[in-house]
């Protein structure tokens, strides 16, 4: 098997996800051994993917391969895979962030109900994010995206029994759904311009010059609508901190590896495209820049674990489009790339409190953990420090790249402001893992029950750990061979010109002053699990601080549109049904017809001779009428 | 050779006369009377349109002759009803077979 078949990597989860959904309840373990050994499998099968990438070297990049699908009268469908370095990219972190999750879970969702029905479903996620990246074509990159949503969505309900578990995954379908329609239109207009859906031919077409301008910007933009529904771009970030209801393992699936990093892979895939767009990527560093902002500063307000990590993960993916937007595709997937790690790393983390301490999840009741469970509370400051950007830990290269990107492709303005988004990370980290660690326990019943979780969960965190402090480095030339990109990761993924990595010793400092301010300010505020500062500042600007307690009304504004906006509509529409088409239309004309055979039967006298004359009045009738209209 | 028109005229009269008795007469009989008038006036109209159009065809002349073997099938058929109506009824007047209805 080589690069060519690289979609095995798709297969193989999912008929795992048949035979675990099929037989998975009758299994001993109920099966969830064949989802680690499918999991393991993948991770193995992509370093021989990649090895047989490289092996056939840079001229045969990017490898396709596929297959005549259907044909409709003069057009051919194809379908097949794409494998190039933004692929390998994906596929590296997907497989080890699934394999890391499927381990994790056999902990964590020990006793659960519905256990291999959750295995199973984590493979059809896992497989339908496969086949989106390596998918050749738009048509099959939509499928596989809507199988992601899908699998997102049941995973996310996995609890049915809880209505706000419900509540969220429906929320997280219809949200993302309003995007995917814009990507469906986005797709549809540019087949209707260049005629196929294959991304190269695609690229090569519009590079061509075979759509005009304006209809190319107007395509990108319903393009980057479904990219900013899957990526929980404001204003579509709603779905994602309610996707906290699902299992920790998911959330750390859907954060770190599938789902969420979609729409900043598709964006990688279609850049040479908003590239000629012109002021596409302009609005893509917009959206970025106010999500990473906007989430930043909402992530401060949060007491709950999973919902600070929720939205600094919206806050990186508007990290992740801000670096797309300088039309840096290297600097985009390499914080896609470290950003999988330590949030993966994280999120199980906080999977491993959640167990530890018999599901309590509010910092508010927890604090001071750091005794009790050392190894989640160790990986958890790697993963802190990696995603607050300490030199040289992942989330610093990362960071540091797009710094450079903004500085040199857009201006002072999207620096400052990316800056102070930096500052925002290192902040809402340090407050996170200092009121969840340190300081005294704020619940004395509950840190008296607190264990450490066991090795099948933990062994994973240390792994992810490792991760988070090596992965950046793949940016030098040297570990980046080493580890299969060779070159280092600028010279790996690129688009135009491989740009060779230095190490820019100002914007080192630089990108570190912002980690210490960020970090101290939080410690000086919070040190020792202390509120008296934080209650300060909120009383000092009772209005501000409502405003981000409440997320900047945008749940609020969204169920106002929706009570007044959808059910007003809804409600007149419900009227139109019942009073015009129910009683008027279906009701009211059965009743005319009875009624007009109530009055009608008095003709049927039942006399012969009335018959007789009605025939004879008929027949002269007709011939009178012919004769007229002869004439 | 007497000319077409007058046997047309004939055929509408006997016709209209058939047309008249169906709808006037109260007695069944009567009424199954007129009918066979207003058939035999079609005969009429068949045998005289076959002789005029081309005497060696006899086409009109057999199809008259259906006529007629309709006509007394029918016959048959309908003094069956009026007596079963007279049975019934006591009388063959048309207007008290009024159940054909709702």
């Amino acid at each position: 098997m080589g690069a060519e078949e690289a979609w095995i990597l798709a297969a193989v989860p999912a008929i795992t996800f048949l035979v675990l959904a099929a037989t998975g309840r009758y299994l001993p373990r109920q099966g969830d051994f064949i989802g680690i050994l499918a999991a393991g499998a993948i991770f193995v099968l992509f370093f021989v993917v990649l090895a047989d990438f490289l092996d056939l070297g840079e001229a045969a990049w990017p490898i396709v391969n596929n297959i005549a699908w259907t044909e409709i009268g003069e057009f051919e469908l194809r379908m097949g895979i794409l494998v190039d370095p933004i692929t390998i990219v994906m596929l590296a972190v997907i497989t080890t962030v699934a394999f890391m999750v499927n381990v994790f879970s056999v902990g964590y969702m020990k006793g659960e109900p519905r256990y291999w029905w959750y295995f199973a479903m984590l493979q059809l996620f896992v497989a339908s994010m496969l086949l989106l990246v390596v998918a050749d074509n738009l048509l099959l990159l939509y499928i596989s995206w809507e199988l992601v949503g899908l699998s997102s969505f049941v995973l996310i309900g996995h609890y049915w029994e809880r209505r706000s578990a419900v509540e969220a995954a429906k929320k997280a379908f219809i949200t993302t759904r309003v995007g995917d329609v814009g990507l469906l239109i986005g797709i549809i207009l540019l087949w209707e311009a260049t005629g196929t859906f294959n991304i190269l031919e695609i690229i090569e077409a519009v590079e061509a010059g075979a759509v005009g301008e304006v209809r190319l910007f107007v395509t990108m933009m319903f393009i980057f609508l479904g990219a900013m529904g899957k990526s929980a771009q404001v204003p579509f970030h709603v779905w994602l901190p309610d996707a906290m209801e699902g299992p920790t393992p998911v959330s750390a699936l859907i954060h770190a590896a599938t789902m969420v990093v979609a729409g900043v892979y598709l964006v990688a895939r279609l850049l040479p495209v908003f590239e000629v767009a012109e002021g596409a990527l302009l609005v893509v560093t917009f959206v970025g820049l106010i999500t990473a902002l906007f989430s930043g500063v909402v992530a401060f307000a949060q007491t709950d674990i999973k919902k600070v990590l929720a939205y600094s993960t919206i806050s990186q993916l508007g990290f992740m489009f801000v670096a797309l937007g300088t039309g840096l595709v290297g600097v985009g997937m390499f914080h896609l790339f470290t950003h999988a790690f330590f949030k993966a790393l994280l999120f199980l983390g906080a999977g491993s409190v959640i167990i530890g301490s018999h599901h309590h999840q509010e910092m508010g009741q927890l604090g001071g953990l750091w005794r009790k469970m050392p190894i989640t509370a160790m990986t958890f400051l790697i993963g802190s420090l990696a995603l607050a950007g300490l030199f040289p830990l992942a989330g610093f290269w990362s960071k540091d790249e797009i710094l450079h990107a903004v500085d040199s492709h857009r201006g002072a303005w999207a620096y400052v402001l990316i800056s102070v988004a930096a500052i925002m990370t290192a902040f809402y980290t340090t407050r996170l893992f200092i009121r969840t660690f340190l300081g005294q326990p704020q619940d004395a019943e509950i840190h008296s029950h607190t264990r450490e979780t066991g090795p099948i969960m933990t062994l994973p965190l240390v792994f992810l750990a490792i991760l988070s402090i090596i992965a950046g480095l793949v940016v030098f030339n040297g570990v980046g061979d080493a580890i299969g990109f060779p070159g280092g990761f600028p010279e790996f993924v690129f688009l135009h010109e491989p740009e060779r990595f230095h190490v820019d010793w100002g914007l080192v400092g630089f990108s570190s002053a912002l980690f210490v301010i960020g970090t101290f300010g939080a410690a000086w505020i919070y040190w020792r699990g202390r509120l008296d500062r934080a209650t300060a500042a909120a009383r000092w600007q009772p209005q501000l601080s409502e405003m981000v307690q409440r997320k900047f009304y945008f749940d609020d504004l969204y169920q106002f549109a929706i009570d007044r906006g959808v059910l007003g509509l809804s409600y007149l529409v419900s009227w139109f049904d019942r009073f015009a088409v129910n009683d008027t239309g279906v009701d009211g004309s059965a009743n005319m017809t009875r009624y007009a055979g109530f009055v009608l039967k008095h003709v049927q006298t039942g006399r012969v001779p009335n018959y007789a004359m009605a025939i004879a009045v008929g027949v002269v009738a007709l011939t009178l009428i012919t004769l007229a209209v002869r004439n | 050779m007497v000319p077409l028109e007058n046997y047309l005229v004939l055929s509408g009269i006997i016709f209209s006369l058939g047309v008249y008795g169906v709808l006037a007469r109260r007695n069944a009989v009567l009424v199954l009377m007129s009918i066979e008038l207003m058939l035999n006036a079609v005969s009429l109209n068949f045998v005289a349109f076959a002789a005029y159009l081309d005497p060696d065809l006899i086409t009109g002349v057999i199809v008259a002759i259906f006529v007629i073997a309709v006509a007394a099938a029918e016959v048959g058929l309908a003094l069956a009803i009026v007596i079963r109506l007279f049975r019934n009824r006591s009388t063959a007047n048309v207007d008290e077979a009024a159940t054909l209805r709702w």
